[in-house]
């Protein structure tokens, strides 16, 4: 059959396949980044926090991602912010997204840290921050990783959500694609092996983290 | 200033309709997922190979793609080879499929969960093996699937909004629609964000109420303090994982 066309559409596949993952990637270190912060300020239960990080976590994860992103990138151009990329429209709704589930993570990470680990720090003289940074979070590592894998699986197949808004990412090229050369099956299959190779190792290895958790 | 709020909402019947739209296709792809998810479960657990294996790619080779993705095969690919499907169909099909490979892990883990020594005292009770599984393994199983079912139920809902993009006028294009016509961006997508909290928080409030009068002993401990919040019972489990 007609593989000729996509041979010859590989070099628009691999730009769909770099976009996917400069997506994916700065996703991954803004979203931790953000999933980081508020799990901590939720899990030291901040009076003046509480409500506020609340509010963000129940919107950003009791509504569509999809809405999210067409809400940045419209509101956006509403607001007189002229020429926001896709791209930024794009990583701005995706880290708010990732960060509200991380932060969940990271805050049931925190929490299964015994107390008296908290209090021995406070008693030896550390401070907030060196309590958080030398005490607790090494110790939810081995908790914390597991989902937070599974969590980047979910990341990368929600960058697909960005062609809605225009951005070029391998769905997107995928349609370019086709509606030069149809072959919409054959296509289709190409980008689904492709994120599937991505997304199966890291499912492999979220299993594995999980099992050795589950020892430790 | 009232006058955008206006014009946003003279939309109310488009947007009525949207929301129908969007919980029909909800409701009837979770029913299509569960069996789904029921069959990949049983397929899971078969002692045939083939049937493990067939379960196996069924549930590895949705969970690692991206749903859109399956939906585009369903609605653009699949004519190609003489299926056709309408957008709501399509829609349906895609959420389907896509929930029940995530609900086939569950129901699995929720059979696999029921103790050895449940089934072992049910069959030296003398129980037929079809009681063992109608009176023991699957009163508990269900008890311990019930949160992660309904926070899938909760994922199809938002999913649904990625029906939008084969244009489909449920909620999520309905939006994009009357924002082109109206150009009152802020204004018609905070409805359709508060419309999908609304179903997203209904949803779980329901399904909480109906758990805690199902299941004796009640699924959630009682008593004020551990009790989840109302808003905290959306998407409680990380999806996913």
């Amino acid at each position: 059959m007609g593989w000729q066309g996509i041979i010859d559409s590989s070099g628009i596949l691999f730009t769909g396949f770099v976009n996917t993952l400069t997506l994916s990637i700065a996703t991954i270190i803004l979203g931790t980044a953000l999933g980081l912060v508020v799990g901590v300020l939720r899990a030291a239960r901040i009076p003046a926090l509480r409500a506020p990080l609340r509010i963000y976590l129940e919107v950003f994860r009791g509504s569509p991602l999809l809405v999210q992103m067409l809400f940045i990138y419209f509101g956006a151009a509403y607001l007189g912010l002229r020429g926001v990329e896709t791209f930024i429209a794009a990583l701005v709704a995706l880290t708010l997204y990732e960060g509200a589930l991380i932060s969940e993570i990271f805050r049931a990470g925190i929490e299964a840290v015994p107390r008296g680990q908290r209090e021995a720090a406070r008693s030896i003289g550390l401070s907030r921050f060196q309590i958080e940074r030398y005490v607790i979070l090494p110790q939810t590592f081995t908790i914390v990783l597991p989902p937070l894998v599974g969590q980047y699986i979910g990341l990368v197949k929600d960058t697909a959500l960005a062609t809605a808004i225009g951005y070029f990412e391998l769905v997107r090229e995928g349609q370019a694609i086709i509606d030069r050369i149809g072959m919409p099956i054959e296509v289709f299959v190409v980008i689904a092996a492709i994120y599937f190779v991505i997304c199966y190792p890291m499912s492999l290895v979220a299993r594995r983290l999980e099992k050795r958790a589950l020892h430790a | 200033m009232l006058a955008p709020w206006a014009t946003t909402f003279s939309y109310a019947p488009a947007f009525l309709n949207a929301l129908w739209l969007t919980t029909a296709m909800s409701v009837l792809a979770f029913l299509f997922a569960f069996i789904l998810g029921v069959l990949g479960a049983l397929a899971r657990r078969s002692h045939f190979r083939l049937l493990r294996f067939i379960g196996a790619v069924y549930v590895e080779g949705i969970r690692n793609t991206p749903v859109l993705l399956q939906l585009f095969m369903i609605y653009f690919a699949l004519p190609q080879a003489g299926i056709r499907f309408d957008a709501f169909q399509a829609g349906v099909a895609a959420l389907a499929v896509n929930a029940g490979a995530y609900l086939t892990e569950i129901i699995r883990a929720g059979l696999q969960s029921v103790p050895r020594g449940q089934l072992e005292a049910a069959r030296s009770i003398g129980l037929a093996p079809r009681d063992v599984f109608r009176s023991v393994v699957f009163p508990q199983a269900l008890r311990s699937v019930y949160p992660p079912v309904i926070n899938q139920f909760i994922q199809v809902i938002l999913g649904s909004s990625l029906v939008s993009q084969i244009a489909l006028p449920e909620l999520t294009n309905t939006a994009q629609t009357i924002n082109s016509q109206t150009l009152l961006t802020m204004h018609i997508f905070t409805v359709v964000l508060v419309l999908y909290l609304f179903l997203s928080n209904v949803t779980a409030l329901v399904a909480d109420l109906v758990g805690r009068r199902a299941f004796k002993p009640p699924l959630y401990p009682s008593g004020p303090r551990r009790r989840p919040g109302l808003l905290s019972r959306v998407g409680h489990m990380v999806r996913g994982s």
